[in-house]
């Protein structure tokens, strides 16, 4: 068909010009980018500019063998909005500042303290390139200390706080990890309580210490929570998988790593507003350590030592939060979550109710071998 | 029945998550949502039923043909009219919303209009093929979109940061009346069926449709449902779900594929749900280019022995659609959409009324036939 040919090939005479119209991409080129590693969020002695951002950047190289050191930019401005001071360190830089790569907020102990967390995740959640699945932690002293130090054994382009929080490095328990939006949802719902992990930077010994939490109850000074609380607190929430345990009971001194956790919470509401916590979990593993020589054929009764042990743990730290009103595991969404909207206690009752609730514990420990050796 | 319809219907119902009818359920989150959606996923059920028995009795005819048979010429004129621009104004509303997440979330940089014009671009020609054409084009992005679009639903329901108590909170909230926003906008969903206003004619043998197809959609549907309200409140808590303003993209934010080629789902679900809007516009636009055509005889309309005529609508649609989406903004869109989804309720009931009304006349013309 000489037509339908004809045809074609005026099309394609048409398009060619066409082509002289594309002018290349709208996107700013990969090297006029610098990518943002870390956001550091601290309070500044400046009274005006109460805010101050330390961002960690990646020096671009051209090739691995060029720099195998770790290498890092440093910016850091006083602001008195977190956008003015962004906006000031967006003219220190020639290169476009590009949020979207950042995978860790680090928020300073001192500016935690002020109260005025909802302001800074009022920015962080606004701005649409900063990735919710970021980490999210607490830097002690500052967060710019913790933003400019580089631990020893850091890999070239990939800094080493990133490992602590995934799953893919150190499996610590102590290590609390927590996304930006669990942080939002559980600063802005009632019955749970933010948790935020706490990064020591110890600079003499050059190296980063995560072990302990804040918790933050409402409108109260942050609850620093102890290496064995977080812990605890792992453990019951599943945030760790795998865990060890010491126990110190009738003669016996054993440490046992568990490495299958599981756990369960329901509130169960009785008469007059009265609740209680019932708490159920399974902790299976094997013995790692221990003073004494062990045998096999007891395992059983070393199983019911730790159990009490475990019970022991679960229920100080337990109590502790109530005392202080916090609500780490979310009983309070629980207890939502079980009761129809219009039969609920109110908001203050809640809090009277979860002081004064009953604790019922039960811990299911499965020792499975002493390991090795008896 | 044929694949084909299955389409129709699931691109309705997909394509939706991204627009705002999450969002508005999620307004009315405390004000009886909950109550509105099981209500709509039986009338919606009910609604499918019908409309796909009705063109089921008439294979091949489209509901222009069906009112040209039935009804009165100052009745069928305006009325298709009206038909053609509910259907563009139900593509627009896609188009603004997409362009508007590009530009939040993928190009900030582009002007508005250049990312409107590329969209745009791609479907407008797609509106001037023929329906079969449409439908095969639909099959094609389909499978390649639908099979990601549905991973990235499983890694939400697997993932370890969904709570479900939020969910099961937000469930218990469903001992109120509903609402009639919330209902509007989950009957949105149901509505794809009637898309066989035009693609019945390429439906043209008689198709079966029982009570399991019915029920077949009608799990579906509710499933669908489901995800769209209770996922981002698995994950962003239910007190203040509603300061979200898209609160489907925060939510694919906050899955995280760690092994995956990116880790930010965001990026993914964007590019997938592009194709998806696209198919969205695609479908609106087309079947609102083939009422313009029943109403204005466009293809008679011949210059040079060239058809022009059904290139006339195209610099309308354009203009329109341009211009909305410089001077609209994102609450004004909002409004906008509710507002369309909610007059859908009363449009629709009509119609099915009209379409009972066909159904008595083209039975009483066929016995007169016979006689």
């Amino acid at each position: 068909m000489p037509d339908k040919q004809k045809n074609t090939k005026l099309f394609l005479l048409l398009l060619v010009p066409i082509i002289t119209l594309l002018a290349g991409c709208e996107f700013k080129d990969i090297d006029k980018n610098v990518f943002v590693s870390i956001i550091g969020i601290d309070k500044s002695d400046d009274e005006d500019k109460p805010y101050k951002i330390t961002l960690k950047l990646y020096v671009p190289t051209s090739s691995f063998k060029q720099s195998p050191e770790p290498e890092y930019a440093y910016l850091s401005q006083n602001g008195e909005t977190l956008s003015e001071a962004i906006r000031m360190l967006e003219s220190y830089s020639d290169k476009e500042l590009e949020f979207g790569h950042s995978k860790l907020i680090v928020i300073g102990e001192e500016l935690l303290k002020e109260q005025k967390v909802s302001e800074i995740l009022d920015f962080l959640l606004r701005r649409p390139d900063i990735q919710m699945i970021s980490w999210i932690a607490v830097g002690r002293p500052s967060a710019e200390e913790i933003v400019k130090m580089v631990s020893q054994g850091e890999n070239a382009a990939y800094p080493a706080l990133f490992n602590y929080f995934e799953d893919i490095g150190t499996e610590s328990q102590y290590i609390v990890t927590t996304f930006l939006f669990d942080f939002r949802r559980r600063l802005t719902e009632d019955g749970i309580d933010p948790v935020l992990p706490i990064i020591e930077g110890k600079k003499k010994k050059k190296h980063f210490e995560i072990n302990k939490a804040y918790v933050l109850v409402n409108k109260k000074e942050p609850y620093e929570l102890s290496s064995l609380y977080t812990q605890t607190f792992n453990i019951l929430s599943m945030n760790a998988s795998v865990a060890d345990l010491s126990t110190k009971r009738e003669g016996q001194q054993f440490v046992a790593r568990i490495d299958s956790i599981n756990s369960k919470f329901k509130v169960i509401v009785k008469k007059n507003n009265k609740i209680e916590l019932d708490m159920d979990t399974s902790l299976v593993g094997y013995i790692s350590e221990s003073k004494n020589q062990l045998k096999t054929e007891d395992l059983s009764y070393y199983s019911r030592l730790f159990e009490a042990e475990g019970e022991k743990f679960f229920t100080d730290f337990l109590t502790e939060m109530m005392n202080i009103g916090a609500d780490p595991l979310g009983f309070g969404v629980d207890y939502n979550s079980r009761i129809l909207h219009n039969k609920r206690m109110s908001a203050e009752e809640w809090n009277e109710a979860y002081k004064n609730a009953e604790i019922k514990l039960k811990v299911h420990a499965d020792l499975k071998s002493t390991g090795i050796i008896q | 029945m044929s694949r084909y319809y299955y389409y129709l219907i699931l691109i309705n119902m997909v394509a939706n998550v991204i627009a705002s009818v999450p969002a508005i359920l999620l307004q009315f989150h405390k004000q009886g949502s909950v109550s509105s959606m099981i209500l709509a996923a039986i009338i919606g059920t009910i609604l499918i039923t019908i409309y796909t028995r009705f063109f089921n009795a008439f294979p091949g005819m489209t509901l222009p043909d069906l009112l040209k048979k039935t009804t009165a010429k100052w009745f069928y004129n305006p009325f298709i009219l009206l038909l053609a621009l509910v259907w563009f104004i139900a593509g627009l509303i896609t188009l603004v919303t997409f362009a508007f997440l590009l530009i939040r979330f993928v190009t900030p940089e582009m002007p508005i209009i250049q990312i409107g014009s590329t969209i745009i671009l791609s479907v407008i020609f797609g509106c001037l093929m023929r329906s079969e054409r449409v439908l095969y084009t639909i099959e094609l992005v389909t499978l390649i979109t639908f099979p990601l679009t549905i991973f990235i639903f499983y890694k939400a329901y697997t993932s370890d940061n969904l709570n479900w108590d939020f969910v099961k909170d937000a469930a218990l909230y469903v001992n109120q009346m509903p609402n009639l926003n919330s209902f509007g906008a989950c009957l949105f969903l149901f509505l794809g069926v009637v898309n066989l206003f035009i693609f019945n004619r390429f439906f043209t043998e008689k198709q079966s449709f029982k009570w399991k197809h019915a029920a077949l959609i009608g799990v579906i549907s509710t499933m669908t449902l489901f995800t769209t309200y209770f996922i981002p409140i698995g994950f962003h808590g239910f007190e203040n779900i509603d300061e979200l303003v898209y609160p489907w993209i925060s939510t694919s934010d906050s899955i995280r594929m760690e092994f995956f080629i990116i880790e930010r789902v965001l990026f993914v679900f964007i590019l997938f749900y592009l194709g998806i809007a696209f198919l969205s516009i695609l479908i609106h636009w087309h079947v609102s280019m083939e009422f313009l055509k029943f109403v204005f005889h466009l293809e008679k309309i011949k210059f040079r022995g060239l058809t022009v005529g059904t290139v006339i609508p195209l610099p309308f649609f354009i203009g329109i659609s341009l211009y909305f989406l410089r001077e609209l903004n994102e609450y004004q869109l909002f409004r906008i959409s509710g507002l369309f989804y909610d007059s859908l309720i009363f449009f629709f009931s009509l119609i099915t009324i009209l379409l009972f009304f066909i159904k008595r006349r083209m039975k009483n013309a066929r016995q007169a036939k016979e006689y």
